[in-house]
């Protein structure tokens, strides 16, 4: 097998993910650019936070993608009493068979929606950090793996910060980008308006490619090349954030992984085998922004966001990329 | 995997640090050897310390193997040497030499930190520069270059060895252990991976950038005011002599024999009009008018009465009258070791030493004597020579005739034969073999003695003296044996005065070569030589009287002018380094305000000259052109030049179509930046397809293609040249229609 992406092989992923945007486009009015990343951070193998305010369609995405793919999906509404069985699953004995069995819990499935993920206890949210990490739960020195692909979807509100517990860093560093839905236009949302509303799980959608496709294009992703300038034009960005003296501190090493991977994916998407320089610029906010938090007080997330992409914007704009 | 990029090569830290201690070494190794130049006691610690340097330098692990014990004691212990060298030595230069000598031994046998690093720059530049300022010799502009390309190297290497072990201190490597880079150190090993490392492009950089600042130091050199240092040197007696008889006002037959031997360069001479050079020179350098059983000596009397009382001064006054018109000026460079006594063409009217001297002049025999021997380059210059083969002297044709008058011509040195008498007897026999028994006038006799001499003994450096009783000379003349000038000059002596005639042995230097590269007459060692002056009563001067020169002991038959200086131009390797020696002495050593002026000058007219063959070179060219456009236009003649279009056309597409391809093959996949340079074309290419960006899809395809180049996996590029062609002609194309969309 070639180390390099064949164009045979680069032809297959560019009309598999094609089909994939266009079945999603059949449930998700224009948001083709959410629709995009949502594919990039799939083919990257990373999770999602989409954070926006209710009503706007995440839940609806997650599930159609979920949809187009023929993956299972499991949606987890996160409450304060929820708890970390709640999400992962329980041991519980079985009198017939005289022993403890596994009950899987919604976290076993291909795509995780877990709805309003700060309103749950830090330990909740914490039981998402393995399975976020190496993809199983490990229950009574047990390990089950979980399902492959295995992608987190996880939604908050920025907005109202009431009873919620907002997200550790660590917990932030996992997700490979965070996203906002934002208001649809609207000639899309009258489009919404005159078609009649379902619930998302109403929606009916042909799964346009395997989980094995999606695994095979996850794979490709990381054959993906991408050049030595590139690579020094990531680390010259990641490491502006760390002497940034408006952060409160820079980005992780796997920041910096995670800014290359999203760069191969979408370079990927471009029916690219090769990462350019745009591909890398483009994904800097959406991948970095939420690993990153100013130094001084802000009223709430959107204004933090707001001021995290004006720096990092900044930011680019002084480092030349490579020509 | 895939396969690895390929990415300039770089040495590791511990390969840096391995570097910087060989560096460290071979700087010591420098500022020792200018230890050699030094009249300094030291040669034990030399020897010790060159030795452990080598030894360091081959076996990196050998300081590991001092005890804890010398570390802790080497700082008393210097101080100590240095207490007591100074309380017993009571001098302080060369105290401060050994101390040095031992602060370079110790830092050789313990690992060195950065500062101890720079700590041997200055301790090895300590001794360049002592030595440099006492000999003031063309090794010191050698070894300062060395020293510098050296000490740069050492600089680099210890600021990139600082970089990848950032802004934290290195800890000082305890006693007794073994660094890290020791471990790894390989000779060859890191001798391989230098030159992997090493770039023709990064050396010539480096050498470049080197050449620069020498360049940089030259524009200093000359422009910065001139001031007299030597007379402040007070350090004379340090500087090593060298182990050279030279002449002395005692000459036993054989030394200057002796001197010939050597074939060093004794005396640099620089001439304003080189045809006034005679075809064989005779560099006079001391009369000496006494024999005594073999010895030719300056007798006292004729020192006492001769030498003026000893001046003080930089400039004299001689005996010949200043010469109208342009006057011709000889600068002289005589070699240190050489003699005391300073050569001369002849009488002359103004001399002027570069420094302060003190001298003892005769003018009469127009002889200069420097108090001691000068130890360094002795630079003088004269103007108003009177270039001939005799000498005038009223005083002694006065005395001669007072003493012939009165039949006391025995009393005058100049005459007297202190023989026994059987040798006086043969040597009458002799001169009457050679020149028959009546008087004769001094030009003839010297002719006929002269004859005689050549034709009974053949010239040979290697002669010897027959065995026997009595005067070694007159055993020589009765011999058929084969001799040397000095057999010759002393024969010729004792038979002139046998006949009566006053004569005297003169020694110096005769002949020499034109130097074709530095535009300078140079004469060796080799080029010594004894020969006599006769008193010819007739015109009352001193004629000089070669035996072992069949011509030009008579001034018609000189050769000068033109074709004697093309006949002794030397062109050879050794002219080529004895150039560089006197480019030192003349353009450095002997850079005084004069000098300045003329460089400066010579720089103007350098300037001047240029400018106007460039400006008439372009006249020239303009006339050509008018010429050759007013000519008969032809058929053969379109024909040449549209051959020469063609061609030219064809250089063009053919250094347009292959010549980056042919520079970024010689480049060997990278540029001086670490860059693949097939990339960066593609990156420029890019760059300018930016500016109008394709519309058509083949168009937006050699961009693709272009993207691939310079991002892409090597193995997945299109044929880059051919890719590049392509976007030329797209970048073509689009700008055409971006003029066409503005118009």
């Amino acid at each position: 097998m070639s180390d390099f992406v064949q164009p045979a092989q680069l032809s297959e992923a560019s009309a598999a993910l094609e089909r994939l945007r266009t079945n999603m486009r059949a449930s998700i009015r224009g948001k083709d650019e959410v629709i995009e990343q949502v594919v990039i951070c799939l083919v990257a193998g990373g999770h999602l936070l989409i954070e926006d305010l209710p009503g706007v369609g995440k839940t609806t995405l997650a599930y159609s993608l979920a949809r187009s793919m023929d993956c299972a999906f499991s949606r987890i509404q996160f409450t304060s009493d929820l708890l970390p069985s709640d999400v992962t699953g329980v041991a519980i004995y079985d009198e017939t068979v005289k022993e403890f069995i596994f009950k899987k819990g919604p976290v076993f499935a291909n795509v995780v929606l877990a709805d309003e993920i700060n309103r749950a206890t830090p330990k909740t949210q914490s039981a998402l950090l393995e399975v976020m990490d190496r993809a199983r739960v490990t229950i009574d020195g047990e390990a089950h793996a979980v399902g492959s692909p295995f992608m987190v979807f996880a939604t908050q509100n920025p907005v109202d910060y009431e009873g919620t517990f907002p997200l550790p860093e660590s917990q932030m560093d996992r997700f490979l980008m965070r996203l906002r839905m934002g208001y649809p236009e609207a000639v899309d949302e009258l489009e919404i308006l005159r078609t009649a509303h379902t619930a998302y799980d109403a929606i009916a959608l042909n799964p346009v490619i395997t989980r094995r496709d999606v695994l095979g294009l996850q794979a490709l992703a990381r054959q993906v090349f991408v050049e030595d300038s590139v690579l020094e034009f990531i680390l010259r960005i990641v490491a502006a954030t760390r002497t940034e003296a408006e952060f409160r501190s820079g980005v992780s090493v796997r920041g910096g992984l995670a800014l290359r991977t999203a760069a191969q994916a979408r370079a990927l998407l471009r029916r690219r085998d090769f990462v350019m320089p745009e591909d890398v610029v483009e994904m800097v906010a959406p991948v970095l922004a939420h690993r990153l938090a100013v130094a001084r007080q802000t009223s709430d997330a959107l204004e933090e966001r707001r001021a995290v992409t004006a720096i990092l914007k900044r930011i680019l704009a002084s480092i030349p990329a490579p020509a | 995997m895939k396969p690895a990029e390929r990415k300039r090569a770089q040495l590791t830290r511990d390969e840096m640090q391995h570097l910087q201690w060989l560096l460290g070494g071979l700087l010591t190794l420098v500022g020792l050897a200018t230890v050699f130049y030094m009249d300094v006691e030291a040669w034990v610690l030399v020897g010790l310390t060159t030795a452990a340097t080598l030894a360091t330098m081959w076996w990196p692990r050998l300081p590991a193997r001092l005890p804890g014990i010398a570390h802790t004691l080497t700082f008393p212990a210097i101080v100590a040497f240095f207490v007591v060298d100074l309380w017993l030595k009571a001098e302080v230069l060369p105290a401060m030499v050994r101390l040095d000598i031992l602060l370079l031994l110790y830092r050789n046998i313990s690992y060195r930190q950065r500062r101890d690093d720079l700590q041997i720059i200055v301790l090895g530049l300590f001794l360049v520069i002592v030595a440099g300022v006492l000999s003031v010799s063309l090794t010191f502009a050698v070894q300062i270059l060395v020293y510098t390309g050296c000490g740069l190297a050492l600089l680099l290497v210890v600021t990139l060895t600082e970089g990848p072990m950032g802004l934290t201190k290195p800890a000082p490597v305890p006693p007794g252990v073994v660094p890290a880079w020791v471990a790894q150190a390989d000779l060859s090993l890191l001798a391989r991976r230098v030159r992997a490392v090493l770039d023709w492009r990064v050396a010539g950089l480096g050498v470049g950038l080197f050449a620069g600042l020498v360049v940089i130091s030259t524009g200093l050199f000359l422009a910065i005011p001139r001031f007299q240092l030597e007379n402040s040197m007070f350090l004379d007696r340090f500087i090593s002599k060298k182990a050279r008889s030279g002449f002395s006002d005692t000459i036993r037959l054989g030394d200057v024999t002796e001197i010939q031997q050597d074939g060093g360069v004794a005396l640099s001479v620089d001439v304003s009009d080189q045809t006034q050079i005679p075809a064989s020179p005779y560099w006079r350098m001391l009369v000496l008018n006494q024999y005594d059983g073999g010895v030719f000596r300056a007798s006292p009397g004729f020192r006492a009465a001769e030498f003026e009382q000893e001046r003080t001064d930089s400039r004299l006054r001689g005996m010949a009258r200043p010469v109208r018109g342009e006057e011709v000026v000889w600068t002289f460079y005589l070699e240190s070791g050489v003699s005391r006594f300073l050569p001369l063409l002849g009488r002359f009217d103004t001399l002027v030493f570069r420094e302060v001297q003190n001298f003892r002049f005769a003018s009469r025999p127009a002889l200069l004597a420097l108090r001691e021997e000068p130890v360094s380059m002795t630079a003088y210059r004269v103007s108003g020579f009177e270039v001939a083969s005799s000498l005038p002297d009223r005083t002694f044709a006065e005395r001669w005739r007072r003493l012939r008058n009165a039949q006391r011509t025995t009393e005058e040195t100049q005459v007297r034969l202190t023989l026994e008498e059987p040798d006086r007897l043969a040597l009458g026999q002799v001169l009457a073999q050679a020149a028959g028994t009546e008087p004769l006038p001094a030009g003839e006799l010297a002719r006929r003695l002269g004859d005689w001499l050549r034709r009974n003994h053949a010239y040979s450096l290697a002669s010897s003296l027959p065995a026997g009783k009595g005067d070694p000379l007159v055993r020589w003349m009765r011999s058929r044996e084969p001799g040397h000038c000095e057999l010759f000059a002393g024969s010729f002596v004792l038979l002139a005065r046998a006949a009566g005639v006053p004569a005297r042995a003169v020694t110096g230097f005769r002949g020499g070569t034109w130097n074709g590269y530095s535009n300078n007459f140079t004469i060796r060692n080799a080029d010594a030589h004894a020969w006599a002056e006769l008193f010819d009563e007739a015109t009352g001067a001193w004629v000089r009287a070669d035996p072992l020169a069949e011509r030009g002991n008579n001034p018609a038959e000189q050769v000068r002018g033109e074709p004697a200086a093309v006949a002794r131009v030397d062109r050879s390797w050794t002219a080529r380094f004895d150039s560089l020696r006197v480019f030192w002495y003349r353009r450095i050593v002997n850079f005084d305000q004069r000098s300045q002026a003329e460089t400066l000058k010579a720089v103007k007219q350098a300037t001047e000259t240029s400018g106007r063959q460039v400006r008439e070179f372009f006249r020239g060219g303009v006339q050509a052109l008018k010429a050759w456009i007013a000519g008969p236009w032809d058929v053969s003649r379109l024909v040449r030049l549209g051959a020469g279009g063609l061609g030219l056309l064809l250089t063009l597409w053919l250094v347009r179509e292959f010549g980056g391809a042919g520079w970024r093959a010689l480049c060997g996949g990278r540029t001086v930046r670490g860059e693949d340079p097939v990339r960066r074309e593609a990156g420029r290419w890019l760059r300018r397809l930016a500016e109008c960006p394709p519309v058509a899809p083949e168009e937006a395809a050699v961009v693709a293609d272009l993207q691939r180049v310079r991002f892409g996996a090597r193995p997945t590029w299109p044929p880059a040249e051919r890719t590049f062609r392509r976007a030329r002609q797209v970048l073509r194309a689009t700008q055409r229609r971006s003029r066409v969309t503005r118009s």
